[in-house]
């Protein structure tokens, strides 16, 4: 669905590229997730993949079209979920969606029911003007599959959602790939990106580090803990321990018999760990 | 073109939710009213006399050919009436001759015209003894109109570009353009898109401000391609402050400073003398509203019509290929 080939881009006329050099594919069906701190140049890829940027170098093939050249009609297939809101404050959320049907040459969803998939029954005869920054988010995101799109990109789809929003719009993203849709999903939201991704590409400073199933990440970068918490001359006192280090199972062993547990768990590591661990970076 | 009137009609909806577009599209209709009740006032050059009831039937008969007369019962009716706020002279009988009494501030004109219709009156002249020929070139309309009507549709076409600019500030403030931009509109469609909101409300203004004031015998075709041509530069202009302008206040600003060469284009054409009206000849403001001024006085001739329109075409050409590049990031 996606091929993208030695693809580099600059903002100025400088040598200092966003986007270095970067290579992959993205698989019929796949939802492939593009993770990486602000300024890794994940947005200036999806710019590029969305035709928002120019192609300045590399080759890129998007929904079975070569992005060098002008296919308007190629976004009757591909849906673009912003990270910024962008809907028109003086239409009202149904006249919103009603327009952007339009747009399309291909049939497209009832405006009422992506409304009420997003939870804003109710507020479709309001101006979007009117709606809090969450709302338009959801119209925002609403929007993006008018067109039914068989391949759907999504920036930071729920980034500013209070969490029970958050996790209707991670269903809903999950219904969708589930029925077949491609998404290329934009986060710095490790737990997201875990839950929703068949493959996830690590990018910093423009160039991509690692690409691998967020199971496999776990299977090879990740350790097995366990967090202890006990009591230790009336102080609480907390370990994080290895159980794949034989120091580590000593230790446990030492302050279960010697301490007073208060809580032990095993904890799995996390993509973001595994993102530190690899970049030595964080995701700020 | 489906794309195209997509785009309009929903620029059409959200001007009709704007104020300041609203205001924009109905000023010009306004200003046509205004002119055609204020210019029958400016333009009227008809004497006014004020006569005693009791004058000589055939001396009233008389000024009433050649002025507008009004009767009052007595000398002193008459006075008051010359000291009112209008100028009014007061032609009133003294012993076998009249008198003239005037207030003191009138134009030379009054009281050399009452003057001159007593001294006609008395010595028994008339038109029909008179051996002038007339020659008409036929212009029937007030030529303070036709300037002030010519002034409107310059503005008009002015606010059309305005309507691009505050259209185009709203999609920035909306970020709205990317959204668009991942449809399959094309910039192409999406810029005549907007050229149609501006370019149909400012025709359809233009239109209704001729009517109301009374050129519906003009040649249209005429008018209408001047006007086309015209607008082209301000909505290209509209679209340029737009693109630079963060808000809606910032883009009248700017749109409002292209009235300066607008209104230097109108002052040269009116007040230059022949010799120097080549200095305008850069400015298609300036052949857009001479155009306009042959139109409306029923003065054009296609040859003329053809020669301002293709100008206003060659400076706009020249606008847009400096405003392209400009543009084009903008809406990127």
């Amino acid at each position: 669905m996606i091929s993208v080939k030695n693809l580099s881009h600059s903002y100025g006329n400088d040598r200092k590229l966003a986007v270095k050099n970067i290579s992959f594919e993205v698989e019929n069906g796949e939802t492939f997730g593009f993770l990486g701190p602000s300024g890794a140049g994940k947005s200036t890829t999806q710019g590029i993949l969305t035709g928002l940027l120019k192609l300045q170098k590399g080759d890129v093939s998007v929904a079975g079209y070569d992005i060098s050249r002008v296919h308007n009609e190629r976004f009757n297939t591909i849906g673009v979920s912003f990270e910024q809101s962008n809907v028109y404050s003086k239409l009202t959320a149904k006249e919103n969606l009603q327009f952007y049907a339009k747009l399309f040459d291909v049939p497209t969803r009832d405006p009422m029911e992506l409304i009420h998939l997003v939870g804003l029954l109710g507020k479709e005869n309001d101006l979007a003007g009117t709606f809090s920054k969450g709302m338009k988010h959801r119209l925002t995101f609403a929007r993006s599959m008018i067109n039914n799109p068989e391949l759907w990109f999504l920036d930071e789809p729920t980034t500013g959602l209070d969490p029970a929003i958050a996790a209707n719009i991670k269903d809903i993203i999950k219904e969708k790939t589930t029925a077949g849709t491609t998404a290329f999903l934009t986060t710095h939201n490790m737990f997201i990106a875990d839950e929703l991704c068949d493959r996830v590409a690590f990018i910093i400073d423009g160039e991509i580090v690692l690409i691998d199933t967020p199971s496999s990440l776990k299977l090879q970068y990740g350790q097995k803990l366990v967090v202890i918490t006990y009591l230790k001359d009336d102080q609480v006192v907390k370990e994080t321990l290895k159980t794949t280090d034989e120091k580590d199972r000593l230790r446990i062993g030492e302050v279960v018999n010697l301490y007073e547990v208060q809580t032990m768990h095993t904890k799995e590591a996390t993509l973001e760990e595994i993102f530190i661990q690899v970049t030595g970076r964080g995701l700020v | 073109m489906k794309n195209i009137l997509k785009i309009f009609m929903r620029d059409l909806k959200t001007a009709r939710r704007d104020s300041m577009a609203l205001i924009i599209i109905i000023m010009p209709i306004v200003l046509a009213i205004g002119i055609t009740l204020f210019t029958p006032g400016l333009a009227d050059t008809t004497v006014n006399l004020a006569l005693l009831k009791n004058d000589d039937p055939a001396h009233i008969q008389y000024m009433e050919n050649f002025a507008k007369v009004e009767l009052f019962d007595t000398r002193q009716d008459a006075i008051a009436r010359v000291q009112k706020r209008d100028d009014v002279a007061a032609v009133i009988r003294k012993d076998k001759s009249y008198e003239i009494i005037l207030q003191g501030n009138e134009p030379n004109m009054v009281e050399n015209y009452a003057a001159s219709l007593s001294a006609l009156y008395e010595t028994g002249q008339t038109i029909e003894a008179s051996n002038v020929t007339l020659y008409s070139f036929g212009q029937s309309t007030s030529p303070i109109k036709t300037m002030l009507v010519n002034m409107l549709i310059s503005m008009t076409i002015m606010l059309a570009g305005m309507l691009i600019a505050i259209s185009i500030v709203g999609e920035k403030a909306d970020n709205t353009i990317n959204a668009v931009n991942v449809t399959p509109v094309s910039q192409t469609e999406f810029v005549l898109g907007k050229t149609l909101l501006g370019g149909f409300i400012a025709l359809v203004s233009i239109i209704i401000a001729l009517l109301i004031t009374g050129y519906d015998d003009i040649n249209w075709l005429m008018i209408l391609l001047v006007g086309v041509s015209s607008m082209a530069l301000s909505l290209i202009i509209g679209f340029l402050m737009g693109l630079m302008s963060d808000d809606v206040i910032e883009a009248a600003t700017n749109v409002k400073m292209i009235m300066l060469p607008v209104a230097g284009s109108i002052l040269g054409y009116e007040l230059l003398a022949a010799n120097w009206q080549w200095t305008m000849y850069w400015s298609p403001f300036y052949w857009a509203y001479k155009a306009n001024q042959l139109v409306l006085s029923k003065t054009a001739d296609w040859p003329s019509v053809l020669l301002s329109t293709g100008m206003v075409l060659l400076l706009t050409l020249l606008v847009y290929f400096a405003a392209k590049p400009k543009i084009r990031k903008g809406l990127s």
